[in-house]
C-alpha cells in the first residue's frame, strides 16, 4: 500500500514526472536561448510561470463548457502520468507487463485529441484551424512513430518496455542496430510533443496560439505542464527502447549514463527547434507518407531479416 | 468545406502595426481577403502645413519609426531645391552614409521579423543582433538609435570625426562578417526555402500595373532603383549594383534584401573612406521663394516621393507624401489567393510593411 502510493504520487510518479517536466522546459529554453545568443531564464522560471498561470483569472468564451475544457488537460494529464509508470527509470521498474508499449502509445496519443477537442470546444476561429491542425499533423507522424517504436520490441522479442531495456544489457544498445529508427522515432517525439519545426497547430504567427488561443490561468497551467511532462515521457521512453539499461558494477555508473542520454535527448530536441524553419502541414503530410513511413518499414524489415 | 473568415489584426502576433485583413478560407486554402488601414493615420500631411519648415524636418522624421531617415533627406533635398542652395559635399555623404546605414538596419529588422514567422527564431535573434552593431554606428554618430535628427535644411546637424570614422569600420567590417553568415545559412536552409521558394509569385507585368516599387519590383525582375536612376550626390559618384531576381516568390525577396544588405556595406565603405573635407552644413532662409517641387529617392523598402508647395511663406502651402508600402498593400489581396494559411505570414512579410508611412 506505501509502496504503490510512494510509486503513484512520489517516484517515478506524480512528484518526480512534474519536477522533470519543470526541469526538462527550463533546460531546453536555457540552451535555446544560448543557440540564439540570449541568456535564457533562471532556473525556477517554468515553476514562477506556472504558479503565476495558476493565480490568474480562468476566462473562457461564453459558449464554451468550463468544466469540460477543465477535464482536458487532466484527462491528458492523467494518460501521460500513466504512460510515465510502465517506463523503467534507470532500471527501476514500478510496473511492468507484456505489451504495455502498445499501452504506452495509446496513453501518449490522449493528449494530442483533447488538444483537439479542446479547440474545437473552445469556439474560436484560430482554435478551430489550430485543432485540425493537431489532427492532420497527428495523422502524418503517428504512423511512422508506431512503426518504427515496433523495431526494437521486434528485436528484443517482447512488447514490453522493461523488458526491451533489459534485453539490451546482453544484445547490446539498439541504437547501433537501428541508428535510422532512433532518428525517425525523434522526428515522432518532436511532432508528439509538437516542437519548434512541427509546431504546425499552435504556430503563433498563422493561428495565434493554436488550440489554447481562449485558454488562460489554471487550465492553461495544466496544459503547459502536460505538454512537459509528455516531453519527458517520450525521452525516457526512447532512452529505454534505443539505449536500455545496463547495470554496472558501480553503482552510479548505470545512473549516471541514464542522465546522461536523456540529457542528450534534450539537447537534441533543443537543437533541432533552433536550427530549422517550421513546415507547412502539406509538406509535413508529405514528409511523414513519402519519406518517414518507407523510412520506418524499411529499419522494421531491416530488423526483422536480423532476426531471421 | 465550409467557408471560414479568419481576422488578422489590428492586433496580431503577425503584425507589428495594426492593420486589419479579413481572409477568407477553407480548410488550409487561403480564398482570398481583404484589407482595411487607416488605424495608424496621424493627419502628418495637414500637421506639416500649419508648422515651419524647420518644425516639419522633425515632425516628418516621425513618419516611420525605421526609415526615418530618408524621409527627412527628401524632405530637406525638395526645401533646398526651392530655396535654390547648395548643401556642400561633406554633408552630403553623411546623408548618404546614414540613408545606406538605415537600409542596412531595415534590412535586417526584415529578416528577423520573416525568420520568426516561418518558425527560424534563431535567424530572428541573430539578424538582431547583428542589427545592433548599426545601431550602434548610427547612436555614435548622432546620439539616436532609430530617430537620428540627422538633417536640416541646408545640411546636416553633426560632423564625423575621425575617431567616429574609425569605429564606423571597425562595426563595418565586423558587420561584413555577420552578414556574410547568414546568408551562408539562409542559403543552405532547406526548410527556410520550403517555406518560400514558389510562394505568390508576382509577374513583372504585375509589379508595373501596380506601380510597385523597391525590393519587391526588383524580385519581380523590374529593374528600379532611384538610387541609380534618379541620384542625387553623391549617389551619382558611387556605382551601386542593383540586384534583381526573376522570380518574384518570397524567396526571390528574402535574398534580394540580403544581398542589397551586403551591397550597402560596400557603399557605407566607400563613403567613410572617400569623404570630402569642409563643412557640413550652410545657412538657409526660413522663408521658402513660391513654387513647387517633387523629390524623390530610394527607401528601403523602395521609392519615397515628396511633392512641396510653397506659397512664400515659412510654412508649405501642401505637402504631399507618397511611400513604398501603399502599391504593395493595393497587390496583397491579389497575393493572398490560392495560397496556403501558413503562407499568410511568409506573403506578408516577404513585402515587408510599414503601416505607419503607408497611413502617414
Amino acid at each position: 500500500m506505501i509502496r504503490s502510493l510512494f510509486i503513484l504520487f512520489l517516484f517515478p510518479g506524480l512528484g518526480f514526472q512534474i519536477l522533470c517536466g519543470l526541469a526538462f522546459e527550463w533546460m531546453d529554453r536555457k540552451l535555446l536561448a544560448r543557440f540564439q545568443r540570449r541568456v535564457g531564464p533562471p532556473w525556477y522560471q517554468p515553476l514562477a510561470d506556472l504558479i503565476k498561470l495558476f493565480s490568474k483569472e480562468d476566462l473562457l468564451p461564453e459558449s464554451a463548457s468550463g468544466l469540460f475544457e477543465m477535464l482536458l488537460p487532466l484527462l491528458s494529464m492523467s494518460a501521460v502520468l500513466t504512460a510515465g509508470l510502465y517506463i523503467p527509470i534507470a532500471g527501476f521498474t514500478s510496473f511492468s507487463f507484456e505489451g504495455d508499449l502498445i499501452v504506452i502509445q495509446f496513453l501518449m496519443s490522449v493528449p494530442t485529441l483533447a488538444y483537439y477537442l479542446a479547440g474545437i470546444a473552445s469556439v474560436g476561429i484560430y482554435s478551430i484551424i489550430g485543432g485540425g491542425r493537431s489532427i492532420l499533423q497527428y495523422l502524418s507522424y503517428e504512423v511512422p512513430l508506431l512503426i518504427t517504436i515496433s523495431g526494437p520490441a521486434v528485436m528484443a522479442g517482447s512488447w514490453s518496455v522493461a523488458e526491451i531495456s533489459q534485453a539490451q544489457a546482453t544484445m547490446g544498445p539498439f541504437v547501433i542496430f537501428q541508428p535510422l529508427g532512433l532518428i525517425l522515432a525523434i522526428i515522432g517525439l518532436i511532432g508528439k510533443l509538437k516542437r519548434d519545426p512541427l509546431d504546425i497547430p499552435s504556430a503563433s504567427s498563422e493561428v495565434v496560439g493554436g488550440s489554447l488561443t481562449e485558454f488562460s490561468g489554471t487550465k492553461l497551467g495544466f496544459w503547459y505542464l502536460v505538454m512537459d511532462i509528455q516531453a519527458v515521457v517520450g525521452i525516457f521512453l526512447l532512452v529505454n527502447l534505443y539505449f536500455g539499461w545496463s547495470d554496472f558494477s558501480l553503482p552510479l555508473l548505470g545512473i549516471g549514463i541514464f542522465i546522461f542520454l536523456c540529457l542528450l535527448m534534450v539537447v537534441i530536441l533543443s537543437g533541432t527547434s533552433a536550427i530549422f524553419a517550421r513546415l507547412r502541414i502539406d509538406q509535413l503530410a508529405g514528409l511523414g507518407w513519402k519519406i518517414l513511413v518507407p523510412l520506418s518499414l524499411l529499419q522494421l524489415g531491416f530488423v526483422i531479416l536480423m532476426g531471421v | 468545406m465550409n467557408k471560414i473568415s479568419i481576422p488578422i489584426g489590428p492586433h496580431h502576433p503577425l503584425l507589428k502595426e495594426p492593420l486589419s485583413m479579413n481572409i477568407e478560407i477553407t480548410g488550409e486554402k487561403v480564398l482570398g481577403g481583404s484589407l482595411r488601414l487607416g488605424y495608424v493615420h496621424r493627419g502628418i500631411e495637414k500637421m506639416a502645413t500649419q508648422r515651419t519648415y524647420v518644425q516639419d524636418v522633425h515632425l516628418i522624421e516621425r513618419i516611420c519609426g525605421i526609415c526615418s531617415h530618408i524621409h527627412t533627406t527628401t524632405f530637406c533635398n525638395a526645401v533646398e531645391t526651392l530655396l535654390g542652395i547648395e548643401v556642400p559635399p561633406r554633408g552630403l555623404y553623411i546623408r548618404a552614409l546614414m540613408c545606406e546605414l538605415e537600409r542596412v538596419h531595415s534590412h535586417l529588422l526584415w529578416l528577423g521579423i520573416l525568420a520568426k514567422h516561418v518558425g527560424l527564431d534563431t535567424v530572428f535573434m541573430h539578424a538582431w543582433h547583428d542589427r545592433e552593431l548599426v545601431l550602434d554606428i548610427m547612436e555614435g554618430i548622432s546620439g539616436g538609435r532609430v530617430s537620428h535628427a540627422a538633417n536640416q535644411i541646408g545640411g546636416v546637424r553633426f560632423d564625423i570625426s575621425d575617431k567616429q570614422a574609425e569605429m564606423i569600420n571597425v562595426n563595418l567590417v565586423k558587420l561584413k562578417q555577420q552578414v556574410s553568415g547568414v546568408l551562408d545559412v539562409i542559403e543552405n536552409e532547406p526548410a527556410l526555402q520550403a517555406r518560400t521558394q514558389g510562394v505568390a509569385p508576382v509577374s513583372a507585368e504585375l509589379i508595373k500595373d501596380y506601380c510597385v516599387v523597391g525590393p519587391v519590383a526588383r524580385a519581380s525582375g523590374v529593374d528600379v532603383d532611384m538610387r541609380r536612376d534618379d541620384p542625387w550626390s553623391p549617389y551619382d559618384k558611387l556605382d551601386v549594383k542593383v540586384i534583381t531576381r526573376p522570380e518574384g516568390d518570397a524567396w526571390a525577396r528574402t535574398l534580394i534584401r540580403v544581398l542589397e544588405t551586403r551591397e550597402s556595406l560596400r557603399l557605407c565603405k566607400i563613403l567613410v573612406e572617400d569623404m570630402p573635407d569642409g563643412p557640413v552644413s550652410v545657412w538657409a532662409s526660413r522663408k521658402v521663394p513660391e513654387g513647387e517641387v517633387v523629390t524623390r529617392s530610394e527607401a528601403p523598402r523602395g521609392e519615397v516621393v515628396y511633392y512641396v508647395r510653397s506659397d512664400g511663406s515659412d510654412k508649405p502651402a501642401r505637402l504631399k507624401v507618397r511611400t513604398p508600402t501603399l502599391p504593395v498593400l493595393s497587390l496583397l489581396p491579389v497575393q493572398l489567393s490560392a495560397i496556403h494559411v501558413a503562407d499568410i505570414p511568409v506573403v506578408l512579410a516577404g513585402i515587408d510593411l510599414c503601416v505607419a508611412c503607408a497611413d502617414r
